[in-house]
């Protein structure tokens, strides 16, 4: 029963690291029909920044300030430098230049740092027991700080225009245009803000992995069969598609075999899909001629 | 390949296939000439070991990007799979090689279990978009990187394994591992494997996967089964990458998990970006540039990702279709190969069209539906069809827009997607509605598309080909007839995208008659063509009822179609509300006023003084899209404080006149003046509402996107509710989607004076709606007007837009037919005349009687 507690915590705690990366790329997909492959590199970018500004005497928590602002105007500008200029609606072309992006990102990381493991710094230390269980004092940070991030998150989108704006454009671009809603403003908050989300979410990981500069990687997998689990293109599908790739994937390592956690991850997930094509919380679109 | 022909009227098709099918030859010897040329270099030991080590490794990956590179181009799938594929057939070749497995089981072995796991994934993959059928092949490449890390008593782990050395079970010979022998063997099935895809290239089986590929439904229209072709694809791809896989552990001596990594995914996806997908030269640029990308990394002193990543990108954005494609458009352009330019197109002889009488009355029954009724979701959008077709016969349905007519083509071919079909329907005897779309045209139905859905991605010879499963000389040869009687031959060779929407819309009618149907469905075949192109379509349709062929045909250009037609069925509201002959059908009241509508009583407008200032002005404007023109010559002023009315039956350029008149869509030629500060709102077609928004949001957006914020904005919002009917006022936070089409209409109206327009654009408010519903939409864009709102109502019914507006002009055919004012009493008469012939008698004085 402990075993299961600390299992199904860390596995809360995995959850909303891929949740938030999840509700990242939701977002950024949504605004602009981009798949943001470099989600990942970009926001390890910003872990070697706010590493190397905390070794040189800055709080923690500004250096995770640093590290998000920094992953948003990394991402900004890659977008306006090597998105923007392919045409609309180029679902590859965009797919596979974040694919380039993230590769130079990786690189440039190893070139600059290098490629040996480091500590990444916690907030908090220790554990807290609960009955005989001592659960990690940062999976509950972790839990708790991505709870607020995705409340925030809700707020924006639910209750103030700019974000009654974004799901206006994310419904339908061209309507938005009739109405004269700049769509490129608004694909800029919706990059800044889903960079920013995947940089806590690193940020948060990055003390239980240590820091190397694909660090991120397995994450992105695994909030990408999150979101696909949650239907795409639903912020709720993303968080909770997450959460229960977290959770599967600590009870497969748990129980079943350490070795074949993405196995079991992947196949969930292409199971569910073969049956309900359109995810959890997809909606499924009638096609006409 | 030689192509017999008996009729000698195609001469121009007739050189450029046998020129394809000598090129072809050509092409597919060039792999194995190259390989062979290449083994017969590395014989004379002029290669030193390690590079020959390289041109081995190069072979390899010219496989194994082809085989990526083809299925992309092909069948639009983008597999990150492969890796999986590459290490299945390396470490079946290493197992076996240890185990005492003959070089058949081997191969055997990993082309099987590649092929029945491809197949796999390209039926599920077809069953998604691009997006999930990347997850599923990530998922296949991350399972299997973990099963040849923990599978330790097969793959060795990390450790990986030896390949030793593979004898035949046939007597064949051994193949050694590791050695020249290894690299030469990589060379040449490099070579075969280039000469198969260059056989393949010109065969139905691609020409079948790219229309499956660019056109789904179009493709199931003329029998091509996307699943299968998918898993087909895939499979093969598969077995291409396995055998890549098998050739990789020769030539290497040892496998271990290093090289099947996800980033070799990404690189194989490099490779075939830089390479181009779907060309086969692209596949040798790619397999080069794989192997030799760490060298040149390392000499550039830059890391190898970096340079991967570069490579990328500047192929993306400056080398769009690879660097094959550009080079061969480089090179004509230096070459200055004359462009090839149609010569003079070879129209069909001018004959004019007889009339084929109908077919007597004892003529056997080809085509009966009955009770048909669909269903989208909640949405009826056909119910109690019944109608019959007798063999040769020429049905027209008409009816306003919305009535149902497409709807009822795609009951007849299949293509009905997420709509439940009721009802019955039998063809020739046989139940319809349970045999699948790709199984009708089997059956002997064909069909064209209103927008003419013709293979962006084959050429004009090719839609006609792809038909046929193989393709054999004579049905070269009747493609080549089929084209030069529809005056495409001298563009046999062309891609649609080239040609005008004139010779677009034949080609979709050239393929759907390509099996010479019984049944010939044509969804709106005069919409967008000129008179001319009128007039040859006419002749073909009139052909093909010669020919004793039936047609079901709907369409908005009424002449045209009364000409072929032998009768007349009229839908509105998804039901048939009349039957009758081309000649009488527009003189029933019900069928007459389904298109014009009833005048609703004249409400009151305010008094006009004709010193109105004008809101905009258009002078002599032009738009077209692509080719297709939608709106001709038109002058319009619109006087601040007016309603004006475009009327116009659908397709008659109304929206685009409104998009216009918005300023949101700038036109093609001519100019639209208005004031700087001229505010402008568009209630688009079909509402357009945010349906997941709920009702208030909607209205928060409009003025969010007018630059309203804070305070203003919630006044504004305020005011904006309280002219909202109660019962919308009661359900502000609900989302639109659960309005009904007048309340969405209304919430639609609102939300457009949230940006306190001075100029309001309606487009189609009655749209759907029941009368009711359209009498309480008037009368609260009545009251607008009344309180000085300029207003521009674009509407398909003539009698509503007379009865609510200060001035009505017709719009036939993208033109302005007729301008007058409601008041005038000869106004109606000749509108009602311009509305479907375009004709104004104004100039002939009227008898007033």
């Amino acid at each position: 029963m402990d075993q299961f507690l600390l299992i199904l915590v860390s596995g809360l705690a995995s959850g909303a690291v891929y949740g938030l990366m999840g509700l990242g790329l939701v977002i950024i997909y949504r605004a602009t029909d981009v798949v943001n492959f470099a989600l990942a590199s970009l926001a390890t970018v910003g872990l070697y920044a706010a590493l190397a500004l905390n070794e040189r005497g800055l709080p923690l928590l500004l250096a995770a300030m640093a590290a998000i602002v920094t992953t948003a105007a990394v991402g900004l500008v890659a977008r306006e430098a090597v998105i923007r200029p392919l045409a609309q609606g180029e679902l590859l072309s965009a797919l596979v230049m974040t694919m380039g992006v993230s590769l130079i990102a990786e690189s440039v990381i190893s070139t600059v740092w290098d490629d040996q493991p480091r500590l990444f710094p916690s907030l908090v230390e220790g554990s807290v027991s609960l009955g005989s269980a001592a659960i990690p004092a940062q999976s509950l940070l972790t839990i708790a700080v991505a709870a607020v991030a995705m409340a925030l998150v809700a707020y924006l989108f639910g209750r103030t225009s700019i974000g009654t704006a974004m799901r206006a454009v994310a419904e339908s671009a061209d309507t938005a245009r009739i109405l004269g809603l700049g769509s490129q403003r608004i694909a800029r908050i919706a990059w800044a803000l889903g960079l920013g989300l995947a940089a806590l979410a690193a940020f948060l990981y990055a003390p239980r992995a240590g820091l190397v500069p694909t660090v991120l990687s397995a994450p992105l997998f695994r909030a990408f069969a999150g979101i696909f689990l949650g239907g795409l293109t639903s912020m709720y599908g993303a968080v909770i598609g997450g959460l229960t790739v977290g959770v599967l994937d600590n009870l497969a390592a748990g129980y079943v075999s350490a070795g074949y956690r993405d196995t079991f991850v992947f196949s969930f997930t292409i199971l569910v899909l073969l049956i309900r094509p359109q995810g959890l919380f997809g909606v499924r679109t009638f096609q006409r001629v | 390949m030689s192509v017999v022909s008996r009729s000698s009227n195609s001469l121009v098709s007739r050189s450029t296939l046998s020129l394809v099918s000598r090129s072809t030859v050509t092409k597919a010897a060039l792999g194995p000439l190259a390989a062979a040329v290449l083994l017969v270099v590395l014989n004379t030991g002029a290669i030193p070991p390690y590079q020959a080590y390289s041109v081995g490794l190069a072979a390899i990956y010219t496989i194994l990007v082809l085989s990526v590179n083809l299925l992309a181009g092909w069948a639009g799938i983008w597999s990150i799979a492969h890796p999986a594929f590459f290490a299945l057939g390396a470490y079946f070749a290493a197992y076996g090689s240890t185990h005492g497995w003959s070089l058949e089981l081997v191969l055997l072995g990993a082309t099987g279990c590649a092929a029945a796991f491809g197949a796999f994934l390209g039926a599920a993959g077809a069953r998604f978009s691009m997006l999930y059928v990347a997850l599923l092949t990530l998922a296949f490449t991350m399972v299997s990187l973990e099963v040849m890390g923990q599978w330790t008593g097969v793959t060795g782990g990390d450790q990986g394994i030896p390949m030793e050395e593979l004898h035949s079970a046939l007597g064949l010979g051994t193949l050694a591992s590791a050695g020249t022998q290894a690299q030469y063997l990589a060379v040449g099935a490099a070579g075969i494997a280039l000469a198969v895809a260059a056989v393949a290239r010109p065969s139905a089986l691609r020409m079948r996967l790219v229309a499956a590929k660019s056109h789904p439904m179009a493709a199931r229209s003329i029998g091509i089964a996307p699943e299968a072709q998918s898993a087909l694809a895939f499979a093969v791809s598969a077995v291409f990458a396995a055998l890549a896989g098998v050739l990789l552990a020769l030539v290497v001596g040892f496998v271990s998990p290093d090289p099947f990594s996800l980033a070799l995914a990404i690189a194989l996806i490099s490779a075939c970006v830089l390479g181009g997908a779907g060309t086969l030269l692209g596949a040798v640029v790619g397999g080069a540039y794989l192997t030799w990308a760490p060298t040149v990394a390392e000499s550039a002193g830059v890391a190898q990702p970096i340079l991967q990543g570069v490579v990328l990108i500047a192929a993306l954005l400056f080398l769009p279709g690879g660097v094959v494609l550009f080079l061969g458009r480089t090179a004509r352009r230096l070459l200055r190969r004359p462009s090839a330019r149609p010569a003079t197109p070879v129209e069909p002889p001018e004959e004019s069209p007889q009339r084929v009488p109908a077919p007597a009355a004892t003529a056997d029954e080809l085509l009966r539906l009955e009770e048909i009724a669909v269903t989208f979701g909640g949405l009826k959008a056909l119910e109690g069809a019944s109608l019959s077709v007798r063999a040769g016969e020429t049905l027209a349905i008409i009816g306003p827009n919305g009535a149902g007519k497409t709807t009822l083509l795609n009951v007849l071919s299949g293509l009905v997607g997420g709509g439940r079909v009721a009802g019955s329907a039998h063809y020739e005897g046989k139940s319809l509605l349970k045999s699948r779309a790709t199984a009708r045209r089997r059956l002997g139905i064909g069909r064209t598309f209103q927008h003419a859905e013709t293979f962006p991605e084959l050429t004009v010879l090719e839609n006609v080909l792809c038909t046929r499963r193989r393709i054999t000389a004579h049905d070269r040869d009747r493609a080549a007839e089929l084209l030069d009687r529809f005056g495409l031959a001298h563009v046999a060779d062309r891609y649609p995208a080239d040609l005008p929407f004139g010779l677009h819309k034949r080609l979709d009618l050239a393929r759907a008659l390509a099996e010479e149907p019984g049944l010939l469905i044509l969804d709106e075949p005069f919409g967008g063509l000129d008179a001319t192109e009128r007039a040859l379509l006419t002749r073909q349709i009139v052909r093909q009822q010669e020919h004793g062929t039936a047609v079901v045909i709907i369409d908005h250009v009424l002449d045209d179609l009364f000409a072929v037609a032998h009768r007349v069925v009229a839908f509105d509201f998804g039901r048939p509300i009349g039957e009758g002959g081309p000649g009488e059908i527009l003189d029933d009241p019900r069928v007459r006023s389904s298109y014009l509508g009833q005048g609703g009583t004249r409400d009151e407008l305010p008094a006009r003084h004709g010193t109105e200032s004008p809101a905009v002005h258009l002078d002599a404007v032009d738009h077209a899209y692509g080719g297709v023109t939608a709106l001709r010559e038109v002058g319009l002023t619109v006087a601040r404080g007016s309603v004006l009315g475009v009327v116009g039956a659908n397709g008659a350029g109304k929206s685009t006149l409104g998009r216009i008149l918005h300023g949101t869509l700038p036109p093609t030629r001519g100019r639209r003046k208005a004031a700087d500060d001229l505010r402008t709102a568009l209630v688009p077609e079909g509402r357009a509402l945010f349906k997941t928004l709920s009702l208030r949001e909607n209205l928060e957006v409009a003025a969010y996107a007018a630059g309203i914020r804070g305070a203003e904005l919630r006044a504004r919002l305020a005011e904006t509710t309280q002219w909202l009917p109660p019962r919308l006022r009661e359900r502000m936070g609900m989302p639109a989607a659960g309005l009904s089409g007048g309340e969405q209409q209304v919430l639609a109206i609102a939300r457009a004076l949230m940006a306190r327009p001075d100029l309001l654009i309606v487009d189609e408010p009655a749209l759907g709606l029941s009368p009711a519903m359209v009498d309480e939409v008037y009368a609260r864009i009545g009251r607008l007007a009344r309180e000085g709102m300029t207003i521009v109502l674009l509407e398909q019914s003539l009698g509503r837009a007379a009865s609510a507006c200060h001035e009505v002009v017709v719009l036939h055919e993208g033109a302005i037919a007729v301008r007058g004012v409601p008041a005038d009493p000869t106004f109606l008469a000749r509108a009602e005349q311009a509305y479907f012939d375009g004709q104004d008698d104004a100039a002939v004085p009227v008898p007033q009687g």
